[in-house]
């Protein structure tokens, strides 16, 4: 190759890689800027890229305060937390039984478990709904917690499988020589080692629940319990024209707490992407 | 689950607050529903499509990536963000910039000699078309993350013998790196396929199903049945008939899989 062309290729790959980051981050981009606008102003083309502070606060101080994003995000902050750490509690051990004990039709439970992912959430919103009416908990966090727990599970288990047929069953074999029982050998020698894989199943709860809005808007009703994600749905109604500089506003306040967790933790979710795909 | 396969066969009064028996009354009333065949033809062209671009996209990319450019990390963090971010928001974010007064995607292809651009999502010609663009923009970045990484990890010295063998980087692509990802290709394209499928959140953002029906999904068209108009059991009726089909797409699909893996 000569030089000339050389120079020509790599042009062309960078142009690529710049177009492909501008077709990535424009449209979020865009959503920040609008959420600096007032409402007269949306109507300009182009929009004007000076930005009024005042304007940015009254945006800000009316979805945050106003519209109570602040105990929304507080509220799905504490309910993540909990189905994360639930679903980790009961989905480790299951991901260690499946992958190391030899049950009959462990094979036949870990396919049903990844099939429960393919049900459509519509398909049991509704039945979720009844349900929790029937424990007598809609309405109430633990009526969001224990579906949440539920549709997190599957997911869960299915990654860390994957980290634990990873590890050598020579491994466990040694702590039992050495003495140690199953329990033990799970919690102080095979744990560590999945430590990683327990990151990202998390991450991927989390991030599920940060998401999900639709099972929440069957069982929450009142206002001071509703997740993010469920009052951001509550914004659109066929009927009422959206004010824009509102709803981008919404829509930044719940990207930030995402974005700010997804760069720390970036080499994470590829990490588990990956695990699935090696399976 | 099974609660639900038994509501199914009920209709909810709400007048009277109780349950009256249909037996398959639900699943008939369905199979005679115009929209619910419309909404199976909306969600078959948008898994089809949205799927195949996505792969080659999402494929294209990963190769691309693999070039190592500087700067191509920074990127591919942005690249993932779409992935992440709640569809509602999404839907929502697409509907501002495809404004038909004032959205800056229209302004932008007036930049390049378009002047009179449809009304994206409010002509029942186009909104289908968008709601799969959008579709795209936000999870080609998944068969990006799940190829690439295979991609990461395969042995660079095939790579490395085969261009000094005086392989063209075409040929390299299509005999060495394509059969090589081509299992971590599938495993993407069923999860996606799947998932938009169930395609609900990204529709209720951007079009809650309109104009008319042209984006009405098998899974909006169920929410709308329960949530909306409160028809409990035609809801999980309709659930139950995506449960049938997805389980008897996704078994076909495991058949032919292996076939593939053969060649």
């Amino acid at each position: 190759m000569t030089t000339l062309s050389r120079v020509a290729s790599r042009t062309v790959s960078y142009v690529t890689l710049i177009v492909i980051a501008i077709v990535g981050i424009f449209p979020i981009a865009y959503l920040f800027l609008l959420s600096t606008k007032r409402r007269i102003d949306i109507g300009d083309v182009p929009p004007s890229l000076k930005i009024e502070w005042s304007v940015v606060v009254e945006n800000y101080k009316e979805v945050l305060f106003e519209r109570s994003y602040v105990s929304s995000t507080i509220n799905t902050l504490i309910i993540t937390s909990v189905v994360v750490i639930l679903s980790l509690l009961i989905g480790t051990p299951a991901a260690y039984t499946l992958s190391r004990l030899k049950i009959k039709g462990s094979e036949r439970i870990s396919t049903t478990i990844l099939s429960l992912r393919f049900m459509p959430p519509v398909a049991v919103a509704v039945p979720i709904l009844l349900s929790m009416r029937f424990l007598h908990v809609a309405n109430t966090r633990i009526g969001l917690i224990i579906p949440y727990v539920a549709f997190s599970l599957p997911l869960v288990i299915w990654i860390l499988i994957g980290f634990f047929d990873e590890i050598p069953t020579e491994i466990d074999e040694a702590a039992e020589i050495d003495g140690a029982n199953k329990w033990r050998t799970l919690l102080q020698v095979l744990l560590p080692l999945v430590r990683p894989g327990i990151v990202v199943a998390g991450i991927f709860a989390a991030i599920f629940i940060w998401n999900e809005f639709l099972i929440g808007m069957y069982v929450i009703d009142s206002e001071a319990l509703k997740t993010v994600p469920i009052a951001d749905a509550g914004l659109i109604s066929a009927q009422r024209p959206i004010d824009w500089n509102v709803a981008a506003t919404v829509g930044v306040v719940t990207l930030i707490p995402l974005l700010i967790g997804s760069m720390a933790i970036q080499k994470h979710i590829v990490q588990g992407i990956t695990a699935g795909a090696v399976k | 689950m099974l609660y639900s396969l038994g509501i199914s066969f009920f209709e909810f009064d709400r007048v009277a607050g109780k349950w009256n028996f249909l037996g398959l009354g639900n699943y008939k009333e369905i199979l005679s529903d115009k929209v619910f065949w419309s909404s199976i033809l909306v969600t078959g062209v948008m898994v089809g499509v949205a799927l195949i671009v996505e792969v080659v996209a999402g494929v294209s990319l990963a190769i691309f990536f693999g070039q190592k450019l500087r700067g191509s990390k920074f990127v591919r963090a942005i690249l993932i963000t779409p992935m992440i971010l709640n569809p509602v928001v999404v839907g929502l974010m697409w509907r501002a910039l495809l404004n038909p007064q004032w959205g800056l995607f229209n302004w932008f292809i007036g930049l390049i000699g378009i002047d009179s651009p449809p009304i994206w999502l409010a002509d029942p010609k186009w909104s289908l078309w968008t709601l799969i663009f959008v579709d795209i923009w936000q999870w080609t970045p998944f068969i990006f993350v799940v190829v690439f990484a295979r991609y990461q990890a395969l042995p660079t010295d095939v790579f490395e013998s085969a261009r000094v063998d005086g392989a063209s980087p075409l040929k390299i692509i299509r005999y060495i790196t394509l059969p090589l990802v081509s299992s971590a290709v599938v495993f993407a394209a069923i999860f996606r396929g799947i998932d938009s499928f169930r395609t609900f959140d990204l529709v209720y953002g951007l079009t809650f199903g309109g104009p008319g029906r042209s984006t009405t999904t098998l899974s909006f068209y169920s929410f709308e049945n329960g949530f909306v108009y409160y028809r409990y059991g035609f809801a999980s009726a309709l659930s139950y008939i995506m449960v049938i089909m997805a389980t008897i797409g996704f078994s076909v699909l495991l058949k032919w899989i292996p076939v593939r893996r053969n060649h």
